[in-house]
């Protein structure tokens, strides 16, 4: 075969790559020098014709299937998370023209948002490993020059310090995961790597290597106690941090996707993430309604839907993880922008007259009728039980999270309230019947962890409604909750111990 | 003298008043909902502005005169001339320093040299240098520690979990405080709890517990304490919002107290941890010296308060010389459309812009809450809030009728507003999040896209969320005929339109619009405790178009024709655009008068459109219609940070006639509020006028010339980091900090300059001046605004134009020379 041929039969990828390629072409344009209406008129355009591409790649995937290359692929999954990252960043571009209008550095920061851009979209185009790495590493580089975008601001200085002495920790065992995996296959093309022979148990080199990048993306994914560079970068525009919560920090959440296959056959790796996943999803989601500025509610919320998005990695629910991951962008993204709003929004609430108190009874009665409405939904799609227990539990957690539409106080309301949940019970499994038969056919994994979620989000409910309840024992609970269990604090003790933050 | 020395009873009435001095130096700050502009000094108005400012400048560091570098621009720009230094000068210097002082100005503006910085005097935490907290130093720590603690115990609208606030403020921060594992103490938690077990748990009683153990002799008190408040002004003001919402009630409210014993708490706290009164063992002399040092900084800054005064001298004469000119007789048959505007300077480009269209029409200002005493509970609703100044307290609860149904209506908005509450719920419970996303998340991408393309589209009223139609705001039934005329009869002679009515008076309120702003109730009216207009003009016009109140108004001397129809309008400030309401009301046989106003009101709104255009970054001369488009499309714009200027670059207030300035063009930079003295026999106008709407223009003034001179302290900061605190209460820069108050670097800069030239609000009456000083000396407020030098007051003579200024106890006739 010769290269036209190769460029013929490849062409999908190719024209996937322009996008990242378009966008780092008009970084490299935005030089100190150029005037910033321009900086800024260029970065909108780069980002229209990045999500133009991505749109039309997603349509070759759908017309003409995946394609792999040596360095690069194309296939639903990348496709899917392209646009969304395409999308996110033209979002974000359009915005920030208006917003960040009279600011004294716009150059530099279409510079880097496009930068940023740049290297999630070759990650996500990435069939090799080091590539990935390389594209992830400079994700996380461009980004901490957005964090810093205004240097004089010691809190983002701090900030950006933690990140980035977790971020080059979490490369460094990427890189040696890379070693780990070449030393054993000899290859790091990601194709090859996720075909390795299945059903015996992988050699110990490479369980290493999984539960190495496991780990990676536990720091990347700021999960506790990794998590406190996350909430503390509203240092920043508020593009960066839709940017950072919608198109970077999920990335980790990407790379596990890719690496599904072998993920699914290390049970440490799924030990790990199932747990820290849990874990952080609880305990985050409880921190978050103590908080009292919305965009560190914002920045906790993140945190959480980070665990629970890896705890699906972990349980083998890769379908959920990516509806998880694509959803959760666009709606924080949004959030964040948006969050000017929140005043209006609060204005609007205090319209309304005091809720119905919560009673332990309502709660139990709603949980109940959610597990059966979720039940009945699952049956309509024909849900398999025996394939997927983990699936129930996520399921389960569904019929919790309705609780609070199913407490209507008339009739009426109780009526809407209830055809309301089961609307969207029957949504949640269409939507994962959809993306198990199209975007990731064959992966899916019968995981026996399913009862750590099981308990971890059983208890959160428990104490959700005790809280709500205003039990008195949750009274001092609130203080170590508020404190965010103070676990950032002792990370950052250690972490300055090793290197302190540079305080010009 | 130290604490000790004084005998128990002296030292209790001695703290006392340090605390009440201490607390009443802090001004008040406003929910983002009600964002209504304050002077940020209002606790200093009974001393001299220089003396003031040199407080200021030893306590917390501020400076309040313009920065030099605007000064020089000025200068350079051919605005501030030397005869505007010559008169400064005269007018603050004995004659034999004059020549020498305007010499040394000059030198100052041809230079480079910076103003004095103000040297702060250190608190205890200032001194502190320990590893109280692994990522900030210890003042921040405390201010990061005091401000998270406040907004989750005032908290109303974010967190779903609370501390317990049954103890009061300072009782639950010495809970939260104990049981913050993230600071770490030399002698431990159990050190830290022991130590707090100590303080008594009333806050008086902490105050002179914590300063009995301090070496600062009484008399230094005073201003320590008003250092400690400065030192978290944001919370401060908060709490000191808190107590005058108590006081309008008359309630009372001691939060501030409490704030205040936290902050002492905090210097004992770290002066035992770090032994800083060993270390430093000069801090309590420097304390004892305190006047010394503001007498200082007082000296160092005269120049620069000459240099303030000459700037506003070049403003005022400006205007004097437009005033000068004999104005036009007025015609003598009365307009055949009357429009009545809010005084705010947003209003002159419109008003200047509407006249211009035909003599048949004449406006008028006045207080944009049109004098309405209300409070405003939108129907069905749980929510009140006040629709008037923030200096009163509503007498007066308005709601729509016309609605319809009454209890059904209430019952199905409320039906509506729970499923939202649920949904919100649904979206934001610890256990809900995660599903929520995942089934409704897809949708928010729609919506990225939707307000990602901003349309031209007039958005819903919030307050109208969950209601089929809007109702028309009325006053409630149980108010009698005589109280309601009695209300009418005051306005319209406030007004001064109390005869020769037109066939159409518009009662013009006015409101912004703007999307995804925190700080959009700040554009809107502040007369009407920031909120749109349209309520109160609403409700008046319903008033005096009430028969039954026309005939009872005839009987108190104003006699309104019955072809005489009152219409409400608002006046949208960001588009220029002004909507009439409940025109179904107006007569028939007024259909020419209307359309004659309407076709007025639009060629008015694209000369005002295009007249503001330059300063929004638009093209004056763009057609009319795309004007307007790209201007409701800036107003629905999520990522617009500058829908409009506000009031910005507001400059001075003008009481007379609006014959006195209709022939000049004051640049959206003056209040205008209509007068005339020979109607106002008992001076109840004048003192209506200058203890009310003078007071409110100075509250907005000096918040924009606060916000300017220094951002940092008295400004919210850079909007791009704003973060919205407790759903309404404020918003933090960043990741915390104290919570911050004024207004945003994008509301007073565009990123080249300026556009608020941060000047002392010139006030003109046209009066005679037996009646200015009549209401002065009855009135200690204004007296203390006037010879305080909080705002310039000048006369204009009502018999000869001429314009005089009052100073030092006389008026003086000011220069106009070119």
């Amino acid at each position: 075969m010769n290269t036209t041929d190769i460029l013929r039969a490849d062409w999908p990828i190719t024209l996937a790559l322009a996008a990242p390629f378009i966008t780092a072409l008009a970084a490299l344009a935005c030089r100190p020098t150029v005037a910033a209406v321009r900086c800024s008129r260029l970065s909108l355009a780069a980002t229209a014709a990045a999500l133009t591409v991505a749109l039309l790649a997603m349509a070759t995937v759908l017309v003409a299937g995946p394609r792999s290359a040596p360095w690069l692929r194309l296939d639903t999954l990348g496709a899917t998370v392209l646009l969304l990252v395409a999308f996110i960043g033209w979002v974000i571009a359009r915005f920030s023209r208006g917003y960040l209008q009279g600011e004294a550095d716009e150059t530099r920061y279409a510079r880097w948002l496009l930068a940023t851009l740049t290297g999630a979209m070759l990650v996500l185009l990435a069939n090799h490993l080091l590539l990935l790495t390389v594209a992830w590493w400079g994700t996380s580089f461009a980004l901490q020059k957005l964090l810093l975008f205004y240097p004089q601001r010691a809190a983002a200085r701090v900030a950006a310090h933690k990140k980035l002495l977790l971020s080059r920790t979490a490369d460094a065992c990427m890189l040696a995961a890379c070693a780990l995996l070449f030393a054993h296959a000899g290859t790091l093309h990601i194709d090859a790597l996720t075909s390795l022979p299945k059903g015996e148990s992988l050699p110990l080199v490479v369980q290493g290597a999984v539960i190495l990048v496991a780990f990676t993306v536990v720091l990347k994914c700021a999960q506790l106690p990794f998590h406190g560079w996350l909430i503390q970068v509203m240092e920043a525009p508020t593009p960066v941090s839709a940017l950072l919560h919608a198109g970077v920090v999920n990335l980790g959440g990407f790379v596990l996707l890719r690496l599904a296959p072998l993920v699914e056959q290390v049970a440490a790796a799924q030990v790990l993430l199932v747990m820290a996943g849990t874990t952080t999803a609880v305990v985050a989601a409880l921190v978050m309604t103590t908080r009292i500025s919305i965009k560190v509610s914002l920045a906790w919320s993140t945190c959480a839907q980070m665990g629970f998005m890896l705890m699906q990695c972990g349980l083998g629910l890769w379908e959920m993880a990516l509806l998880h991951l694509v959803a959760h962008s666009l709606y924080k993204a949004h959030a964040f922008l948006g969050a000017g709003g929140t005043v209006r929004e609060t204005m609007v609430g205090k319209l309304a007259e005091p809720v119905v108190p919560v009673t332990l009874a309502r709660s139990l009665l709603g949980a109940v009728g959610g597990l059966l409405l979720v039940a009945g939904a699952a049956l309509a799609w024909q849900v398999d039980a025996a394939r997927q227990p983990a699936l129930w539990v996520l399921g389960a957690i569904l019929a919790l999270a309705l609780n609070p539409l199913l407490a209507g106080a008339t009739p009426r309301g109780w009526l809407r309230g209830w055809a309301s949940a089961f609307a969207l019970a029957w949504l949640y499994f269409g939507l994962h019947e959809l993306l198990a038969q199209w975007v990731l056919p064959g992966v899916g994994a019968t995981s026996t962890l399913w009862w750590i979620p099981a308990i971890g989000f059983a208890a959160l409910f428990a104490l959700q409604t005790e809280i709500r309840l205003q039990a008195p024992w949750t009274r001092r609970l609130y203080a170590l909750f508020y404190g965010g269990l103070f676990l950032d604090e002792r990370v950052s003790r250690l972490l300055f111990r090793i290197s302190p933050p540079h305080h010009p | 003298m130290n604490a000790q020395d004084l005998p128990l009873a002296a030292q209790a009435s001695q703290l006392q008043e340090s605390v009440e001095a201490a607390c009443g130096r802090i001004a008040p700050t406003w929910p983002l909902d009600q964002l209504i502009a304050v002077n940020p000094y209002w606790g200093w108005v009974a001393h001299r502005s220089s003396d003031a400012a040199a407080q200021l400048g030893v306590l917390q560091g501020t400076r309040l005169t313009a920065p030099r570098p605007l000064m020089r621009s000025a200068w350079n720009g051919g605005a501030l001339r030397v005869q505007h230094l010559r008169l400064a000068c005269e007018a603050e210097l004995p004659p034999a320093q004059v020549p020498a002082a305007v010499e040394r100005m000059q030198g100052l503006l041809a230079s480079d040299v910076p103003e004095a910085a103000p040297c702060k005097l250190p608190l205890l935490a200032d001194l502190a240098s320990g590893r109280l907290h692994p990522a900030l130093s210890p003042p921040d720590a405390l201010t990061h520690q005091i401000s998270q603690h406040c907004a989750a115990f005032f908290d109303d609208g974010q967190a779903q979990w609370h501390p317990d606030r049954a103890q009061g403020l300072w009782g639950s921060w010495r809970h939260a405080l104990a049981s913050d594992a993230g600071l770490t103490w030399a002698g431990g938690r159990a050190w830290l709890q022991r130590t707090l077990d100590v303080w008594p748990t009333d806050a008086t009683a902490a105050l002179s517990h914590g300063l009995s153990r301090l070496p600062l002799a009484p008399a230094a008190w005073d201003a320590y304490l008003t250092g400690l408040l400065l030192s978290v002004n944001g919370w401060a003001s908060w709490c000191a919002y808190q107590r005058w919402q108590a006081r309008l009630q008359g309630r009372d409210d001691d939060a501030l107290v409490q704030l205040l014993a936290i902050r002492l708490a905090w210097e004992l706290l770290l002066e035992e941890e770090e032994q800083l009164l060993r270390q430093h063992p000069a801090w309590a002399d420097t304390w004892a010296t305190q006047g010394s040092a503001a007498a200082a900084l007082q000296a160092a800054q005269r120049d620069d308060w000459l240099l303030q005064h000459a700037m506003e001298l070049a403003h005022q004469q400006q205007l004097a010389r437009g005033a000068r000119v004999a104005p036009p007789e007025a015609s003598a048959e009365p307009a055949s459309i009357q429009a009545v505007f809010c005084i705010d300077v947003r209003s002159e480009v419109f008003r200047r812009a509407l006249e211009s269209t035909g003599p048949g029409i004449r406006t008028f200002g006045f207080a944009g809450f049109f004098g309405l005493p209300l409070s405003y509970s939108p129907v069905g609703s749980a929510l009140v809030r006040p629709q008037l100044p923030g200096l009163l307290a509503p007498t007066l609860q308005v709601s729509e009728e016309g609605v319809g149904l009454g209890m059904v209506l209430r019952q199905q908005r409320q039906r509506a507003l729970q499923w939202r509450e649920r949904w919100a719920s649904w979206r934001g419970a610890a256990v809900s999040g995660f599903s929520f996303v995942e089934t409704c998340g897809p949708a928010y991408g729609l919506k990225l896209l939707a307000r990602s393309m901003p349309g031209e589209q007039v958005p819903a009223r919030w307050e109208s969320t969950g209601l089929p139609t809007g109702g028309k705001p009325r006053l409630p039934s149980t108010v009698g005929l005589a109280a309601t005329t009695d209300l009418a009869a005051g306005i319209l002679r406030a007004m001064g339109l109390t005869s020769g009515f037109g066939s159409l008076v518009l009662l013009a309120g006015h409101g912004s619009r703007s999307d995804n702003n925190a700080h959009a109730a700040g554009l809107d009216c502040g007369a009407c405790g920031g909120q749109a207009g349209d309520i109160n003009a609403r409700v008046l016009a319903g008033l005096l178009n009430d028969t039954e109140v026309r005939e009872a108004l005839i009987e108190r001397g104003i006699v309104i024709a019955p072809a005489t129809h009152f219409v409400a309008g608002l006046h949208n400030t960001t588009t220029d655009e002004l909507e009439l309401f409940d025109t179904d009301e107006i007569p028939a046989a007024l259909e020419n008068a209307v359309h004659r106003l309407r076709s007025a009101l639009a060629q008015a709104g694209a000369t005002a459109r295009s007249e503001r255009a330059p300063g929004l970054g638009l093209e004056s001369d763009a057609p009319a219609k795309s004007l307007l488009a790209s201007l409701r499309k800036r107003a629905n714009d999520w990522s617009q940070v500058r829908p409009e200027w506000g009031l910005a670059n507001n400059a001075s207030f003008i009481v007379a006639p609006r014959q006195r300035t209709r022939h000049f063009r004051l640049d959206g930079r003056t209040f205008l509020h209509d007068y005339d003295w020979r109607q106002d026999h008992d001076l109840s106008v004048l003192t209506l006028i200058m203890t009310a709407p003078m007071v409110v223009t100075n509250w907005i003034n000096l918040q924009y010339h606060a916000s300017t001179v220094d951002n940092q302290r008295y400004g919210s900061g850079n909007k791009l980091l704003h973060n919205v605190v407790g759903g309404h209460l404020g918003v933090f820069e960043g990741n915390g900090g104290d919570l911050r108050i004024g207004l945003a670097l994008q509301s007073l800069h565009d990123g080249v300059r300026w556009r608020h030239q941060p000047l002392r609000l010139s006030v003109f009456i046209e009066a005679p001046a037996q009646a200015i000083e009549a209401v002065m000396s009855a009135h200690k407020v204004v007296r203390d605004l006037v010879d305080n030098g909080w705002l310039h007051l000048l006369r204009i003579d009502p018999a000869n134009a001429r314009t005089e200024t009052w100073s030092a106890g006389q008026w003086r006739e000011l220069d106009l020379s070119e």
